[in-house]
């Protein structure tokens, strides 16, 4: 039986996938215009960032709604819940583009270096984690979870590599002091996008089964 | 898992040819409140009512199957009915206290019961008011019929007259769905003090009001229990898709 309340939930499912295919936008520009060292297309990405900020608002309140006046339970509640954090995780996810996107500029001259360290085969790789969770959020197919998961994880081992390339370079030579460092928060947001994709993938997860599989060691 | 208050063991009731219930098998924890729910015509009333024997009073119903209170099966020979009736009192959708006084309402059980001495019903009116959380807006009209009182009042006066013969378990049928907000809250405060020493089994088309009060939820369709589980499961991840449906009002 169709309910006058799936007209709401659906507005709330097409609004976190709009917001998901903006985020994944956003990040494959950002993660673009590091490993091509290309300042305008970064600009743009910031200024972008306030038309995610404008859909963030509108699914709180979405939500708050919902939970005022549908009182929901069981999937539905499983649902709206998760609908909150994913939407807070893709925004999370949006600011780190930013925070990239504003520090192009600061390594946009060091294109060896960031050629050197194989940048380019990261972003590649978060590219990738970041379709397949915008990917999860739309047709929910959990078998994905898993795999997810183990992409963050590559991402965050192969990030911490490279940053601790960086610091030897460091070392060597002090004229590389600057953009070694912005590079070294750069590779730290990449890692957290990627964090942010594990925890979307946990949501989705929980809206489906109804498992928090969190803090836990994925079965 | 709490201790088991009652036991529902293979219990089928028929009305003339009508199959009512079919073959429930439930174990109801002491001291906890447990919510039946399910759409209307599914067997809640007449579940809740084999709990004190008062199908009895229907000629055309014919029960099989055990319901054990504490061990005893309450559809044994010997069992007193009136007696059963005293430690399983019941609370119904429209308040029905007697045209008396308050004083009365709540004094008639223990009379019946060959209570006579005035200290000692004054005391049995007054804890039993106490308890049903309505003292204080009855102390001083104890006198005044109890027809005068708001409906809210009159469901807390029906449940003082239930706890004066001293019920181990109270059972509700819809006792909240005539009332406004203010007093609906009021009755399911008062459900939530009454647990501690009450095993209480209430019939809600509120789910909501079932979310709130109770600590197990027992979900029936057509004569069935299809899920019973704690009250947290059931409406966060039922194990049944006509659970979930229900609940979440996909239902038909
Ligand atoms: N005294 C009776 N004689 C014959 N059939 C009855 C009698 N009482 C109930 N029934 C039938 O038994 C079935 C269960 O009724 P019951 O009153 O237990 O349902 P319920 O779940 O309490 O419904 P509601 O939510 O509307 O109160 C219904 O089909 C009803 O018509
Ligand atoms: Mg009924």
């Amino acid at each position: 039986m169709e309910r006058k309340f799936d007209i709401e939930l659906n507005k709330l499912n097409e609004r976190l996938v709009l917001m998901s295919q903006l985020i994944q936008k956003q990040v494959s520009m950002t993660l673009e215009a590091l490993v091509e060292c290309d300042v305008p297309l970064s600009k743009q990405v910031v200024a972008n960032d306030s038309e995610i900020d404008d859909l963030d608002v509108k699914i709180d309140k979405l939500c708050q709604r919902i939970f005022a006046l549908q009182q929901p339970v069981a999937s539905d509640l499983r649902f709206i819940m998760s609908a909150l954090k994913i939407n807070n995780d893709l925004e999370r996810m949006g600011d780190l583009s930013v925070f990239i996107a504003k520090r192009v500029s600061t390594v946009s001259d060091f294109k060896e270096i960031i050629n050197e360290l194989k940048i380019n085969e990261l972003t590649e790789k978060v590219d990738k984690i970041v379709k397949d969770t915008c990917m999860i959020i739309e047709t929910r197919r959990t078998v994905f979870v898993k795999d997810i998961f183990d992409q963050a994880q590559v991402i965050k081992e192969e990030s911490r590599l490279i940053s601790s390339r960086m610091i030897e370079q460091m070392m060597e030579k002090s004229d590389v002091i600057l953009v070694a460092t912005n590079l070294v928060q750069i590779l730290g947001q990449i890692e957290r996008m990627a964090a942010y994709s594990k925890n979307i993938a946990e949501s989705v997860y929980f809206i489906v089964e109804g498992k928090i599989v969190k803090h836990t060691q994925f079965l | 898992m709490k201790e088991i208050k009652i036991k529902i063991k293979d219990l089928t009731l028929h009305y003339g040819q009508k199959l009512a219930l079919n073959n429930i098998c439930l174990e109801i924890p002491d001291r906890r409140v447990t919510a039946l729910i399910g759409p209307s015509g599914c067997g809640k009333s007449t579940f809740l009512r084999t709990l004190n024997r008062m199908n009895d009073l229907i000629p055309s119903a014919r029960i099989s199957g055990e319901v054990l209170i504490d061990e005893l099966n309450i559809y044994d020979r010997n069992i007193d009915v009136v007696n059963l009736r005293k430690r399983v009192g019941m609370v119904f959708q429209k308040s029905n206290p007697f045209s008396k006084s308050i004083y009365e309402n709540v004094a008639y059980g223990p009379r019946i019961n060959g209570i006579n001495e005035r200290k000692v019903l004054d005391e049995i009116v007054e804890t039993s008011l106490k308890r049903a959380a309505i003292w204080n807006e009855v102390k001083d009209r104890l006198r005044d019929s109890a027809l005068g009182l708001s409906g809210g009042q009159q469901q807390r006066l029906c449940i003082a007259r239930t706890l004066s013969v001293n019920p181990d378990v109270i059972l509700m049928d819809e006792p909240a769905s005539a009332l406004d907000p203010l007093s609906t809250s009021k009755i399911e405060e008062l459900i939530h003090q009454l647990k501690e020493q009450y095993t209480i089994v209430i019939v809600t088309h509120n789910m909501q009001q079932a979310a709130r009060v109770s600590d197990y939820t027992a979900f029936f369709y057509l004569g069935e229990l299809i899920e019973f589980g704690k009250t947290k499961t059931i409406f966060t991840n039922p194990t049944i898709k006509q659970t979930e449906d229900y609940i979440t009002g996909r239902f038909g």
